[in-house]
């Protein structure tokens, strides 16, 4: 198949996506442009928000249009690492011998929903870090690959935070975007009452089989990037390291710490799918800054001043995006 | 044309216009900088006293601004990818034409292909002189405003502190006197070279100071004080000169403007040359007055004519022309002829009064030149009759080119074989009577007493050669009498420069004139500069002429009332009336003494002010100025001489 029918394809898929999900979710327009842009890039995605918005829906709808295995972990504070991962346990084998078999855990799955991960402790937590980032996991002294594609989606409550762990730092940075979801406006919530309180389900269908899905993302990385634009992302990315030069004032003021290039690796390539969902071939500065606050908000660390006064990271992210020059070389006469 | 071709043309399209915007923002942008640049040092020149040479400086700097921004835009030449990047921005192409660039220049792929279709699709058909636009800038406004301002700020006067207008004019004046007193000195050196080397280089000293004057930004008192100095050291010099003893009767002799600059011969010539010229004119100087007033009123007569009736006018110009033509005969009689008295009578024979009178006119000018001449005539005579008849009397008149001619005719006698014993007997008898009036002259007596030993001893030639020795010594006498002349022309000019600055006026105006007692010689009156000094003659205490009149002389030509005028200037000094509001420390507790001539000082003892606080000025510099000041004071005699030496004593002290 031709890159230009790839492309067409690709679009079409999306759109196909994005109407099956709509069937189920109402709303969320972005939240739902995120998970699968993160899906296409290959990310995992952590949605944040208050208990009731469909958060869990959301994932449970992506798995029923996606043809991939799917797993759903509900994380408690008793939620132990080979809860998730497995472990070897003694099987007797034809012939009457005992031997130790690897049990496989939910987390070998295609798609994983990590539903309220901040309940685990972190040690369980931990259990999700070689698998978000090798696409692997060691039990026994053996490694074992997940199958690709590997999604996690986790899902996490702000409020009710008594008995939670906050996910620690190496955790969040594995996550490709953290999304936030927020209320229903008025017409949608008409909606979602017309569409669960009338006894109709609507019919999902599988849209996008494993192979498929692959190709996609395979196209996705192919996408060309001009030096200028990497380097927009590189800036926006530099200036969230507070105490250096390229910092920006809002950064020394509040962030304790700034993202990781994995944040910087994010934009990009999530500027990419952006593009290609647009019908574009190449990333703009527009991809790039559209990502910046779903790739950035969970990899910058606020300091006490910024907690004291109630600073956000996207009151950060916004600033900076308005500090941050997308062409410094583009000369305005 | 491929798409890649489609793109590039259409970014150097988009660049070249791109660079003419530029150019035309950076135009008005250098307008603005560089009208700034102006506008700022223009203002603070209308307000602060920075030199001329700033606004000069600010035009160029505002040029330079100018070509500067205009010579950024227009040289700095952007890049394919930058003009992509600007076309991106400004048609909001999401990134498509610089990706494409960077695209294309990878290996060939179906991405490639996607990239640079895509980007050429959307740069067709664009329009750069509608992207790019040669509109007037905001800058463009700004500027104007400024370069407005600018040239209405030309209108506004400057302002100037009376204290910096006064201080300019001050050392406007002062450069205007040092130049004028280099030039007046140069050219005293030019007509009358010094002989001595120390003379010579004195008065290029003054020279070279006038030069520095007019070069140089001093205050009056400044340059005051360097003039001062320098009459000071020319003074002393001119008075080491003047203490020569031998010098004496010949500055004596210039004092009285006896005949004694030329030979007896020389003038003798010249007497006999004006006697040639006017005839029998020359003796008959008062006859020529006479004739001047007869004329005089023969003019008059001819003008009041035209009242009278015509027949007594007829028979006045026949009297008229009869009086004139008996003028005329008594002219021709004296070997004169006036033109102008035959043109006169002439006319009137033919009844033109016009020309008669117009007659008249050229015959009085000529008459008044004759009268001149005879009155420059008997000037003659008298200095020929005060000329010493012989060595003796010029000797003793000063008569030194008298005395050196009548020893270069005895040495020529003495020389020749044939001397008579008489001839011989009276140049003895000459030589041995001007041996007392020599002897004034220094080595001159000598010489003339080893010549007249040398005759009686019958050796003619070495008495030749004491003769010469001292018409030598006269020479050199002569020489330092001119040194000492030429040194007192430049102390004029240092004292008229001083004049010049202390009264504020211009050197023309302080040319003082001569001294009318020794008419420029020098004399004790003029204090031996030979200038004049104003007020009346004295022993140094008073004024100097009246400062309203400046420093020309002023010939009195009727009764004068002074009543009416006020000097404060004249008032009493010394002991006098205290106002009643004096402070107390400032009223005399004792006074001794009374003021006489030569006599103690009166000396008054006062308590004193007690002035608080710190002084602001170094002592130094304070006694200093002090001692300037005095010294000037005393060098215009401004201090009665009777304090003349203790103000000196005490300001030598002080520096001590």
């Amino acid at each position: 198949m031709k890159t230009e029918e790839q492309i067409a394809a690709f679009r079409q898929t999306y759109a196909a996506l994005r109407s099956e999900i709509g069937k189920t979710i109402v709303g969320h327009d972005s939240i739902v442009d995120g998970t699968l842009i993160a899906l296409l890039a290959g990310g995992h995605v952590l949605l944040e928000g208050v208990p009731g918005l469909g958060k869990t829906l959301l994932v449970r709808t992506l798995s029923e249009v996606l043809d991939l295995s799917f797993n759903r972990i509900q994380f408690t504070p008793d939620l132990m690492p080979a809860d998730i991962l497995g472990t070897n346990i003694v099987m007797e084998v034809p012939g009457g011998r005992r031997e130790f078999q690897f049990q496989k855990g939910p987390i070998f799955a295609h798609l994983l929903l990590a539903d309220e991960i901040n309940r685990a402790t972190p040690k369980t937590q931990s259990a999700l870090l070689e698998a978000m980032q090798e696409h692997s996991v060691t039990a026994g002294g053996e490694i074992r690959r997940l199958e690709e594609p590997f999604f996690v989606m986790a899902t996490q409550n702000p409020i009710d935070q008594e008995g939670t762990y906050p996910l620690p730092e190496a955790q969040l940075d594995r996550f490709f975007f953290k999304l936030l979801v927020g209320y229903p406006s008025g017409a949608e919530l008409t909606e979602v009452l017309t569409r669960t309180t009338e006894g109709t389900k609507p019919s999902i269908s599988k849209v996008l089989e494993r192979e498929k899905l692959l190709e996609l993302m395979a196209l996705v990385r192919q996408v060309p990037v001009a030096s200028h634009v990497k380097d927009y992302a590189v800036r926006l990315v530099m200036a969230t390291h507070s105490k250096t030069e390229n910092a920006a004032p809002i950064a020394n003021q509040y962030l304790r710490f700034g993202s990781s290039p994995r944040g910087a690796q994010t934009l990009v390539l999530a500027g990419k799918v952006r593009a290609l969902v647009q019908g574009r071939f190449n990333v703009s500065f527009d991809d790039v800054h559209a990502m910046a606050p779903a790739a950035l908000r969970h990899r910058l660390i606020l300091n006490f001043e910024a907690d004291a006064e109630g600073i956000t990271t996207d009151h950060i992210i916004t600033h900076i995006l308005k500090e941050v020059p997308r062409d410094a070389a583009v000369e305005k006469v | 044309m491929s798409d890649f071709q489609v793109i590039e043309n259409a970014l150097k399209a988009t660049s070249a216009r791109h660079r003419l915007q530029r150019a035309w923002a950076g135009l008005w942008k250098g307008l603005l900088a560089g009208g700034l640049v102006w506008l700022v040092v223009f203002g603070i020149y209308k307000l602060a006293p920075i030199p001329v040479l700033s606004l000069s400086a600010a035009g160029v700097a505002a040029g330079l601004t100018v070509f500067i921004f205009l010579a950024i835009a227009l040289f700095r030449r952007e890049s394919l990818l930058e003009a992509a990047r600007w076309l991106d921005e400004k048609q909001q192409l999401q990134q498509r034409l610089s990706t494409a660039l960077e695209v294309a220049g990878k290996p060939e792929s179906e991405w490639k292909q996607l990239v640079v279709s895509d980007a050429a699709g959307h740069v067709r058909g664009v329009d750069p002189r509608r992207l790019a636009p040669l509109r007037w800038p905001k800058t463009g406004r700004w500027a104007l405003l400024v370069l407005a301002l600018g040239a209405g700020l030309a209108f506004v006067p400057e302002y100037r502190s009376k204290a910096y207008v006064k201080k300019q004019q001050d050392t406007q004046h002062v450069r205007e006197t040092g130049k004028q007193m280099a030039q007046f000195t140069r050219q005293q050196l030019t007509q009358k070279p010094p002989v001595f080397d120390e003379t010579q280089k004195s008065i290029e000293s003054v020279a070279e100071l006038g030069e520095k004057l007019g070069k140089a930004s001093l205050t009056p008192a400044e340059a005051l004080k360097d003039l001062a100095t320098m009459a000071q050291r020319l003074e002393q010099q001119t008075k080491e000169l003047g203490d020569k003893p031998e010098l004496r009767p010949l500055a004596s002799r210039e004092r009285d403007g006896s005949a004694g600059n030329q030979s007896p011969e020389a003038l003798q010539k010249q007497i006999e040359a004006m006697q040639n010229a006017l005839g029998k004119a020359a003796a008959n100087s008062d006859k020529l007055d006479k004739m001047r007033d007869q004329l005089n009123e023969a003019q008059k007569a001819l003008s009041a004519m035209g009242d009278k009736d015509a027949a007594a006018a007829q028979a006045a110009k026949e009297k008229l022309a009869q009086s004139l033509s008996e003028l005329s005969k008594q002219m021709q009689q004296m070997g004169q002829n006036l033109q102008g008295l035959e043109e006169a009578i002439q006319a009137l024979k033919n009844n033109q009064t016009d020309l008669a009178l117009a007659g008249l006119q050229t015959a009085m000018q000529d008459l008044e030149k004759l009268r001149d001449q005879a009155q420059a005539l008997q000037a003659l005579q008298q200095q020929a009759a005060k000329m010493g008849k012989d060595l003796p009397e010029q000797l003793k008149q000063g008569q030194a080119k008298a005395a050196q001619s009548t020893l270069g005719k005895m040495i020529e006698q003495l020389k020749s074989a044939n001397i008579s014993r008489e001839a011989l007997q009276k140049i003895l008898d000459e030589v041995n009577r001007s041996v007392e009036p020599g002897s004034q002259y220094g080595k001159v007596g000598e010489h003339l007493k080893d010549a007249v030993a040398q005759m009686k001893q019958g050796k003619k030639g070495d008495a030749a050669q004491s003769l010469a020795d001292a018409a030598k010594e006269l020479e050199k006498l002569q020489q330092e009498m001119a040194d000492a002349e030429a040194l007192l022309a430049a102390l004029e000019a240092l004292d008229r420069a001083q004049m010049a600055l202390l009264t504020g006026k211009e050197w023309s105006e302080c040319k003082g004139g001569q001294c009318q007692a020794c008419n420029g010689a020098g004399c004790s009156m003029c204090l031996g500069r030979g200038w004049g000094h104003g007020g009346k003659p004295g022993s140094g205490v008073g004024t100097w002429a009246d400062e309203q009149e400046g420093w020309s002389f002023w010939t009195q030509t009727g009764p004068v009332d002074n009543s009416g005028i006020e000097r404060p200037d004249m008032d009493a000094r010394g002991v006098s009336d205290r106002p009643d509001d004096l402070n107390q420390g400032l009223a005399p507790t004792k006074v001794r003494g009374k003021m006489s001539p030569g006599g103690q000082m009166p000396s008054i003892t006062l308590k004193g002010v007690s002035i608080k606080g710190q002084s602001t000025v170094q002592f130094e510099e304070a006694a200093t100025a002090a001692q300037s000041d005095a010294q000037s004071a005393l060098n215009q005699d401004q201090v009665p001489r009777a304090y003349q030496n203790a103000v000196r004593d005490y300001f030598d002290d002080l520096k001590k």
